[in-house]
């Protein structure tokens, strides 16, 4: 089969999209990990509520997009301190206990929305339907959209974090809390916030995910798998490590799909994130 | 004889003379049992290091297809092949510990849950392997030309290989090396143990291996059951089942897998028709033993200390998660 | 301490084991059980889900069965296999060992392959839900009927038609990597082959990972050999639609063929939108072909509030026309009745009248041979295609 270069730069693109749709979604899971080392597995299950809201609110229940939108952004915060108050908290020193908790969390959560929103698949309508035509190259108005967003996220946590005072707190308990903690960051206030802040964008990335492909309760597992393959291939607590590794990833796929096949490209991605494990274990531009 | 060693010995008769009595279901479940305690105390070997692996379905299959590969490719003996499958699991163990108990916390479960995944992969996408498909008519055992194609005769190389492994494995902690793992549960803990000459590098290995050498037994024990293996059977959801059986069941002593493993093993067969809500039902009980039994099902007898141990661990608990 | 918890666990097992060992209750009214040995849970749940309302509509239908000068009330049970062979085991081992049911419908060929052996050894008619073929039904399996198309037999009956029909010459295959996915494009790419005397070829077969969302690569390949026709035979119905989306959203402008998506044409249309015409299903009724089919789909609405899933009409059937038999030959011996069954028509399938076949390609006469119908999707709604007796010796 010749390869020619239209077909490339296709390849090129979806994978571009793809990655930054890989990034909206793993951006939740980075901050929380990156700040408090706890591994949020319930991450994908809220990236489906979050999708299964904008389902319920907006098609079924008529709400507009942007109340619809705003809803989420609550409810998912409020989820957010919840969690951390009611489990986490509780469980504070004991990594073991966290990492299972939250997969129990997940189950939990996975479970119940099989039962109450049942197995047939549901569809959100596409919000900008169409083709943009771009040099050749077919890209669909909504993963643009997507891409979009993940853009805003990626720069509104850049300011975040690096240009805030909340954000310094957040990297002063990161680095050396007991320091911080003397020096009066309050260090509850850390952790409930970033939990927060994750659940809400991993809620707003299955919002905006949620018309590309259908929806059912059981659509959390892959993101999840993803995100930490990106979040351990980008090394952990560096948004850039995430965003770098998240486009890299869709590129592998899509141009190693393209090149050799989907079934090669998915074994090819494992066997960077393996690579990557053995070679840099702190990932690519993680901190030791 | 002291009440606990009557206790077992009575459990001991009572596994052994009443199958012959028992209905064929209940020997069908009584087999599930044992295959998932030796399961469930396999990973507890390295959860007590304070490794927390979501890849044991892994080696398990790796046991499994090695000896289902044998007996139909290669007319081989399932007593042989139980034996294959358990070594080439263990030395998978060895070879992937080499690269990945370097790891630590986080890295290290997702790398063997990558592993895991890599193996199902390859067993799905090489013809050779039966594929997508897996093995079918996996011969069952003989003994003296009697092929074990009913239930009671299989019971009993269940039991007996069942009996082996976990004595082995509940001798293997109270033993030097048992203890040593425990002492390389933290990383702090860790660097002591090596300041005062332990090894960590090596009885870290060797505990890994032993884990997934009783692993590679049971699931080739498991496929002759079975009849059959596929790279749907072991899957990443098995391996989560494992670590809720541990957890369940809690982390202080070789008694807690496996009381969660048979409880929970037990209460999965009772939810035969409950689709989504036995999921529920397992998350749950994982939940309320996490949050409001510190230890696991196993302290409930020293609630009140686990408690107060937990009350004074929070005090002085960072919030960022430490890994091991 | 350690004395108490291991007095908990010698507890907990003793009384696992006596707990377990329950004996089927007495009851007044006699039960005739049936087996619902199917998912409910997990990606194919809407299967077993299917099969179960259908076998329950049928047991009110039927209300009482006379055996032997007894009456007998249907009850079906279900054991849940979540499409996992372990669970399927033990569903089955409970089901025939513990509850002493007998019939039963079960889904799957991925789980089939570890409880033959139980259906071997106790007789247990199973009426089979699985597309895959020879190793479920043949000669070795006098118990085991397959009441749904089969793979082979939908090919054997549509590709040729269907290719004809539109005069089509570029044939794509793009499929899961899992056993059906797999199995399915072989046997197309050996149909296609046989027409190759027309002008017609097999230009590329693709496959994607179990659970993919995401075709892209995988599309990219096949588009770039200009097929005129996608066959996404295997894949999961959520996955039809989106398939269809994104080929669309790359530039494909061909059909697409496809004999899993029983779906209804709402979900494709809503997921696809304009992008699933040009999609042809088999076993999607456009119009219903019977009254019966359509009383059927109105009830399962009205009960559910939901569309009723593919499975439903087969189940029924199948539950239905066992039931006969079974009275027909007074006796619940599942020997005496597949051999009955096997001989027996039965003109009230929802979807016209059924016989058995398969004696040729499977060597034995258990293949279920009924009007198989295939839908285009145009504008978002389904209409007739085409409808043929599925063709199997």
């Amino acid at each position: 089969m010749e390869i020619y270069l239209p077909l490339l730069a296709q390849g090129l693109a979806i994978g571009l999209l793809t990655g930054i749709l890989y990034v909206l979604v793993a951006l939740g899971l980075t901050l929380i990990y990156g700040i408090l080392h706890i591994v949020n597995f319930a991450h994908g299950e809220i990236y489906m509520l979050g999708a299964m809201a904008v389902f319920y609110f907006h098609v079924v229940g008529g709400l507009p997009l942007a109340p619809t939108l705003l809803a989420i952004v609550v409810l998912s915060l409020l989820f957010g301190l919840a969690i951390e108050r009611g489990v986490f908290r509780s469980l504070r020193g004991q990594w073991l206990q966290l990492v299972v908790a939250s997969v129990g969390i997940s189950l939990v959560i996975q479970s119940v929305g099989w039962i109450v929103f049942g197995i047939q698949e549901k569809t959100v309508p596409t919000y900008v339907p169409g083709i943009v035509q771009l040099l050749g190259v077919r890209l669909p108005r909504e993963r643009l959209l997507a891409a979009g967003v993940a853009v805003v996220l990626v720069a509104g946590l850049y300011v975040l974090v690096y240009r805030t005072k909340v954000g310094l707190a957040m990297r002063a308990i990161e680095e050396d809390e007991e320091t911080a903690r003397m020096l009066g960051v309050n260090a509850n206030r850390v952790a409930a916030l970033s939990v927060a802040l994750g659940f809400v964008l991993a809620a707003v990335a299955g919002a905006f995910v949620a018309p590309i492909y259908s929806l059912n309760p059981g659509m959390g597992l892959e993101p999840i798998l993803m995100s930490f393959l990106i979040i351990i291939v980008g090394g952990l607590g560096s948004i850039t490590g995430t965003v770098l590794a998240g486009l890299l990833v869709g590129v592998l796929q899509s141009v190693g799909g393209v090149l050799f096949g989907a079934e090669a490209a998915y074994g090819l991605v494992f066997a960077v994130m393996i690579a990557v494990l053995v070679v840099r274990p702190a990932g690519l531009l993680g901190r030791a | 004889m002291s009440v606990k060693a009557a206790a077992l010995a009575v459990l001991l008769v009572a596994l052994v003379a009443l199958p012959p009595l028992a209905e064929p279901y209940v020997l069908h479940v009584a087999i599930v049992v044992l295959i998932n305690a030796v399961y469930a105390e396999a990973l507890y070997v390295i959860m007590r290091m304070g490794y927390l692996s979501f890849g044991h379905a892994g080696y398990i299959a790796l046991g499994a297809y090695t000896s289902a590969l044998l007996a139909t490719k290669l007319g081989v003996s399932p007593w042989l092949g139980i034996l294959a499958g358990a070594c080439v699991a263990a030395g998978f163990a060895w070879l992937l510990g080499l690269v990945t108990l370097k790891l630590r916390g986080i890295y290290f479960s997702l790398s063997v849950f990558a592993f895991a995944e890599v193996v199902n992969a390859v067993f799905r996408a090489v013809d050779a392997f039966g594929g997508p498909a897996g093995i079918a008519n996996v011969p069952r055992p003989s003994i003296g030309g009697v092929q074990l194609n009913g239930h009671l005769g299989f019971y009993y190389v269940v039991l007996a290989a069942a009996v082996m492994s976990l004595l082995f494995l509940y001798r293997l902690a109270a033993t030097r090396f048992g203890f040593t793992l425990l002492a390389l549960r933290t990383h702090d803990t860790e660097a002591l143990a090596e300041s005062v000459g332990i090894a960590s590098a090596r009885h870290k290995t060797l505990a890994f291996v032993i884990s997934c050498f009783f692993c590679g037994l049971m699931g080739a024990i498991h496929c002759h059951y079975l009849r059959f293996v596929s790279p749907f059977v072991f899957t990443f959801f098995f391996s989560t089942d494992l670590v809720i059986f541990n957890m369940v069941g809690g982390l202080g002593s070789f008694w807690g897998p496996l009381a969660g493993s048979v409880l929970l093993t037990a209460l999965g067969e009772q939810l035969f028709a409950a689709g989504y809500y036995k999921s529920l039902v397992y998350a749950l009980v994982l939940l309320v033993v996490i949050l409001a039994l510190p230890g696991g099902l196993i302290q409930l007898p020293r609630m009140r200390e686990a408690w107060a141990a937990r009350r004074l661990r929070l005090a002085k608990a960072p919030v960022t998660a430490v890994e091991r | 301490m350690m004395r108490l918890s291991r007095v908990i666990t010698v507890i907990a097992a003793l009384a696992l084991l006596v707990g377990l060992a329950q004996p089927p209750d007495a009851h007044a009214q006699k039960t005739f059980k049936m087996g619902a040995i199917v998912p409910v849970s997990g990606p194919a749940a809407a299967f077993g889900i299917g099969v179960q309302h259908g076998m329950e509509f049928a047991a009110e239908d039927i209300g009482t069965l006379t055996v032997g000068g007894d009456k007998y009330k249907i009850e079906v049970v279900t054991y849940d296999t979540a499409y996992d062979p372990g669970k399927a085991v033990a569903g089955m081992n409970r089901a025939v060992y513990n509850d002493g049911v007998k019939y039963g419908i079960i889904i799957g060929a991925g789980v089939h392959p570890p409880i033959l052996p139980i259906i071997k050894e106790t007789g247990f008619l199973d009426l089979a839900f699985a597309a895959a073929g020879r190793q479920i039904t043949n000669a070795d399996n006098p118990t085991v009927f397959r009441i749904m198309a089969s793979s082979d037999q939908l090919y054997q009956t549509y590709t040729a038609a269907v290719v004809e029909k539109l005069g089509l010459k570029r044939v794509a295959f793009l499929g899961p990597n899992d056993e059906l996915g797999k199995n399915d494009g072989r046997v197309l790419k050996t149909q296609v082959e046989a027409l190759k005397g027309k002008g017609v070829s097999f230009v590329a077969d693709e496959y994607y990972e179990r659970g993919a969302k995401d075709f892209g690569p995988a599309l990219l390949r096949l588009i770039a050999h200009k097929p005129d026709l996608i066959e996404t035979d295997g894949s999961p119905t959520g996955s039809i639609a989106l398939i269809a989306k994104q080929a669309r959203e790359l530039g494909f402008t061909g059909y697409f063929l496809n004999s899993t998506a029983v779906l209804e044409a709402k979900a494709i249309s809503d997921i696809a939108g304009k992008a699933g015409d040009n999609i042809i299903a088999l076993r999607i009724w456009a119009k219903p072909p019977t009254e019966l089919y359509s009383q059927l789909a109105e009830r399962h609405q009205k009960k559910y509030g939901e569309a009723a899933p593919g499975t439903l009409w087969e189940a029924y059937a199948a539950t239905r026309w066992v039931a006969d038999v079974i009275q027909k030959t007074g006796t619940f011996d599942t020997k005496k009745v597949a051999d009955a069954l096997g001989q027996s028509t039965y003109p009230q399938h929802p979807f016209g009248a059924a016989t058995w076949g398969g004696e040729k390609t499977y060597g034995a006469k258990r293949q279920i041979v009924l009007p198989i119908p295939a839908a285009i999707l145009k504008d978002g709604k389904w209409e007739p295609f085409d409808v043929r007796t599925g063709k199997f010796d």
